[in-house]
């Protein structure tokens, strides 16, 4: 499908075919390589030789910043130095728990959203349902740039909703604290967000757009192919469709859907684009991309490389656990193929 | 418990798969549904179960004379087996056929031992107790069958669905199956009803027979009496192998059948007594205890003939020889434009 | 595939006909569907189809004249000849060196080969920030590749010398390789070409691994040669397919804007990308010129969309009149 990044093709043993001459043979897997080796490992590998320049500590001092040896008086220097050191470090923190916080968000969002997409699309046939497919697909082909952009037309300023979304005010769910019994409702949130562009609110929105058709579309070619004689099988026995959908339909697509949730959560971790348009490069609207961004900026390359490491890390695993279902769910189809044949 | 429905069509789009069908079946009785792909047998099927809804105008289905058409697949209380088994992948042999009872509202549901009780009883009923903790992909076709019979029995069903129950199987297993699902029908003795095209299957194993073609029912009936009073051409085509003699009985437009077995072959005219014609032996095919002749007319048609072992060592026919043949009893059809 | 044909199924659950609502409620034996279609309508209408709405409108709100006059403000129309000249040049790279990666690694055993596979989708997987931010890197004078340069063209002048021969390499031959050079337009193809990567390769591949070499041998048998074989009977076969890819690294090329901004030296009329005015656009509160050149974004990367569905319908009845 246009523009998913989902391509689930495992390799066997090179197929039997007539030999090649071994000089092409060679050229092209020298060819292959290189171009692999150069667009891929090299800068792969630049990422973490670039965050560990200066070492264990330069990295650690990124997310902690050294204090200063016990009972030394400090020039004024030093202290500045200490204090715009701990600025900073907060700053990548502060990223590093937004990016949580909006990943905390979206990927739910979008797993319930991906589950219902897939039911309907695929134990349902109804009149367009082919162009209902398509447009789940369709941020995968809208530019991250124009994701942003959308959002701001929206609920911008100018935007169509404007009036109602610059005063808005709405509490931010991760500031909710105990405050005790004396004031009633023992729960209370402790700060609100006034307006939806340059707020984390936006990011969410522009979030949930780019990553939106991850889960659905890992999930529906499998439960298309699986059809729906299970789910009609249990419902014959008397079950509920709730039951048939938690005890039959999700454990059957358990590992596709934790794959959608992995690219969906890498995806949400790491974009840029759109996240960037509505942020209005606040400090506090910074996502780890964003902070990254702007490290660079202040020429802080070895800062900057340090928290696109633990981004770069992320996606190694990512990549890991898709190669890893890949080969569960080949397995999977093979011994049902041995069982069929028997 | 008795099956009836009245007047039921169902069509995908264009396409109309069931024509207008009626159909009784007494409780406890064993019933066929047989017909040629695309005959509608199975979406009767599924309508009865509640898996697909006949189309507007259509009459009822009705359980013990009580309209069923609104009640839910799972209120139906029925018992479908899917043709692929449907068997839940992810759980073992024994999850499977407790699947149901651990369905039920809790109200009735059957408390754990209860449902370890039922479920070994099952299994032990269809000998695959020591199979409990298998999953699907570890049995055979033959086992699966069986372990989805008894998941759709867990639930004591009112009526047991079959589509195709032995469809997926080889031969040998599907004879071995088709003797224990009669067997095991005389012991619960459960309205049931199973869809197949295999003519053989269905009038061994059933009490009644419906024979479908292009989604009407064309004769229903005890297998012996939809086989030897085919009520129409084809009927009689289909439940067997057939001779047909063009334009002989009901004047220039009908056509004869003829069953090879119901052709006796004689030496000499005389004892092949009036009406016998000529031929000469073409082929002669041994299958064991029957041996296939092959008549060459002297209008260069081809007679298939059937002979038992004895009677044919009796004959002693040779290949080109000629001898004279007459026909037992045949059945006479207008032209089915039909077909 | 036996495995499909044997599990063919009547359709399920058909669509609705028209029934008198009387006589029977019009149950579907599988429950869920209004509760699920409604809730993605709903939430695809809130969360994409209406924000995509606020640009067609915003755009639609400007007059045609106007909205030429936007497109061709020299900067604008500057970065969109950036943004599609990298981007097919990308793909174009793309379009030899994925088909070589995947042909080599579908056909040829060497060390590890499932390593080099499972790496494709890295630049799926890695942000695009990281991705910008290593090869910007890469191509800085003290970078592992943009310090290679004057490297090599000190090298290789060297042995010249050595051998009696004057210098061969212009002094700054290879400057391209380092920033600033890159960030005009080489070091933005070189991570256009990282990003859309796996798009040609993944979509050849499975095509490639369904391929049944009998055809090869049986035409190898024929007396044609190796070159041809690959000519005439596998690169049509392949053929609908890597247009596909190579349409999809386009597009995505396209959109790109994270890595981009990263390597590129961000010269307003020189080296800024069509994405990268749309920000610049947002940024001076131009709202209207911002939605003008995001419609024109949009209209390309639906335009390629429309292409891939065509060949994926056009390769789906060409299999089919085969069968």
């Amino acid at each position: 499908m246009a523009g998913a990044p989902i391509a689930k093709t495992v390799l066997t043993s090179a197929r039997p075919a007539p030999p090649a001459h071994p000089a092409v043979r060679a050229t092209l897997i020298v060819l292959a390589v290189s171009f692999l080796t150069i667009f891929i490992l090299l800068p792969l590998i630049n990422v973490f030789v670039q965050a560990f320049a200066k070492g264990w500590e330069g990295y650690l001092a990124v997310f902690w910043p050294p204090s200063p040896p016990e009972g030394a008086t400090l020039t004024a220097v030093q202290t500045r130095k200490l204090a715009e050191a701990a600025v900073q470090t907060s700053r990548t923190w502060s990223a590093i728990g937004l990016t949580l916080q909006v990943a905390a968000i979206v990927v739910p969002l979008n797993i319930v959203f991906g589950l219902a997409a897939a039911w309907a699309t695929t134990k349902f046939q109804f009149r367009g349902r082919a162009l209902l497919l398509s447009l789940i697909d369709l941020p995968f082909s809208v530019s991250p740039v124009v994701a942003g952009l959308v959002f701001v037309l929206l609920l911008g300023r100018n935007g169509i909703f404007g009036d109602w979304a610059t005063h808005l005010t709405w509490p931010d769910p991760f500031s909710l604290r105990w405050v005790g019994f004396e004031n009633g409702f023992p729960l209370a949130f402790a700060r609100d967000f006034t307006g939806v562009i340059f707020t984390p609110l936006a990011i969410v929105l522009a979030s949930i757009f780019v990553t939106f058709p991850f889960v659905a579309r890992s999930l529906t070619p499998l439960m298309e192919s699986q059809g729906a004689e299970e789910e009609l099988a249990a419902l014959s026995l008397g079950a509920s469709g709730w039951r048939t959908f938690w005890k039959i339909t999700v454990p059957n697509v358990k590992w596709a859907l934790l794959y959608g949730v992995i690219l969906c959560t890498a995806r949400a971790f790491g974009e840029f684009g759109a996240v960037s348009v509505v942020s209005g490069h606040v400090d506090v609207n910074d996502t780890m991309p964003l902070r990254i961004e702007k490290l660079w900026n202040e020429y802080n390359n070895q800062a900057a490389f340090t928290v696109a490491s633990v981004l770069a890390l992320l996606a190694v695993f990512t990549l890991i656990a898709k190669t890893a279902i890949e080969w569960k769910t080949a397995r999977d189809l093979q011994q049902q193929h041995q069982g069929q044949a028997q | 418990m008795t099956i009836e429905i009245r007047d039921i069509s169902k069509s995908y789009g264009q396409n109309q798969i069931l024509r207008n069908i009626d159909l009784k079946i007494n409780s406890g009785e064993l019933v066929a549904l047989l017909g040629p792909s695309g005959s509608g047998k199975t979406t009767l099927l599924r309508v009865i179960a509640g898996i697909e809804q006949a189309d507007a105008g259509s009459g009822p289905v009705l359980f013990d004379n009580v309209d069923v058409s609104d009640v839910d697949l799972g209120k139906r209380r029925i018992g479908f087996v899917f043709q692929h088994y449907a068997l839940f992948k992810h759980l073992n042999v024994f999850e499977n056929v407790a699947f149901g009872l651990r369905a039920k509202p809790r109200r009735e549901r059957p408390n754990e031992a209860h449902i370890r009780e039922k479920v070994q009883s099952l299994l032990d009923l269809i000998q695959l107790g020591n199979m409990a903790q298998r999953f699907p992909s570890q049995l055979s076709g033959g086992q699966r069958q069986r372990v989805a019979l008894a998941r759709a029995l867990a639930v004591e069903p009112r009526v047991l669905l079959l589509d195709e129950p032995f469809g997926a199987l080889d031969a040998t297993v599907r004879r071995e199956l088709r003797r224990w699902l009669r067997r095991l029908h005389d012991t619960i003795h459960v309205t049931t009803i199973f869809v197949t095209h295999d003519q053989e299957e269905a009038l061994e194993v059933s009490d009644r027979v419906a024979v479908m073609n292009g989604g009407r029912i064309e004769q229903y009936g005890p297998p012996q009496e939809v086989y030897e009073k085919p009520a129409s051409a084809f009927v009689f085509k289909f439940l067997g192998n057939y001779n047909l003699f063009q334009g002989r009985g009901q004047g220039a437009g009908g056509e004869a059948l003829v069953r090879p077995h119901d052709i006796v072959i004689h030496r000499d005219a005389d004892a092949a007594g009036e009406g016998a014609q000529p031929g000469v032996v073409a082929h002669i095919g041994f299958g064991g205890p029957v041996v296939k002749v092959e008549l060459e007319t002297s209008d260069k048609s081809r007679v298939d003939v059937e002979v038992t072992a004895p009677t044919f060592r009796d004959l002693d026919l040779k290949r080109g020889e000629r001898v004279f043949f007459a026909l037992r009893t045949q059945q006479e059809y207008a032209h089915d434009f039909v077909i | 595939m036996t495995f499909e044909t044997e599990f063919a199924r009547e359709p399920v659950a058909p669509a609705p006909r028209a029934r008198s609502i009387f006589r029977r409620r019009t149950t579907r034996v599988i429950p869920g569907l209004p509760l699920t279609l409604g809730y993605t309508l709903f939430y695809l209408s809130a969360l994409v189809l209406l924000p995509l709405a606020a640009l067609a409108l915003k755009a639609a709100q400007m007059s045609p004249a106007e909205f030429i006059r936007v497109i061709s403000d020299p900067v604008v129309t500057a970065s969109l000849r950036l943004t599609f000249f990298a981007s097919t040049t990308a793909a174009l790279i793309n379009a030899v060196f994925g088909l070589i990666v995947a042909w080599v690694l579908v056909r040829y055993d060497f060390p590890f080969r499932r390593l080099f596979d499972a790496i494709i989708d890295f630049p799926f997987a890695l942000p695009t920030a990281v991705a910008g931010l290593t090869f910007a890197s890469l191509f800085l004078k003290d970078g592992w590749l943009g310090g290679l340069g004057p490297r090599v063209v000190a090298g290789v002048n060297a042995l010249a010398g050595w051998l009696g021969a004057g210098p061969l390499l212009n002094p700054t031959a290879l400057d391209w390789l380092t920033f600033p050079y890159t960030g005009q337009t080489a070091g933005i193809v070189i991570v256009l070409v990282f990003v859309g990567l796996p798009f040609v390769v993944r979509t050849v591949q499975p095509v490639l691994l369904e391929w049944d070499p009998e055809y090869e041998t049986a035409a190898r048998s024929l007396g044609a040669s190796p070159l041809t074989v690959f000519r005439r009977v596998i690169f049509p076969e392949i053929l609908p397919a890597w247009v596909s890819g190579v349409a999809l690294s386009f597009a995505r090329a396209v959109g790109e804007y994270g890595s981009v901004i990263f390597i590129a030296a961000n010269i307003p009329g020189k080296s800024q990308i069509a994405p990268l005015q749309i920000v610049t656009r947002l940024d001076d509160f131009q709202y209207a010129q911002a939605a003008a050149i995001g419609v024109v974004l949009l209209a390309i990367s639906l335009l390629v969309l429309l292409v891939i569905n065509g060949l994926e319908s056009f390769s789906r009845r060409h299999e089919r009149a085969a069968v």
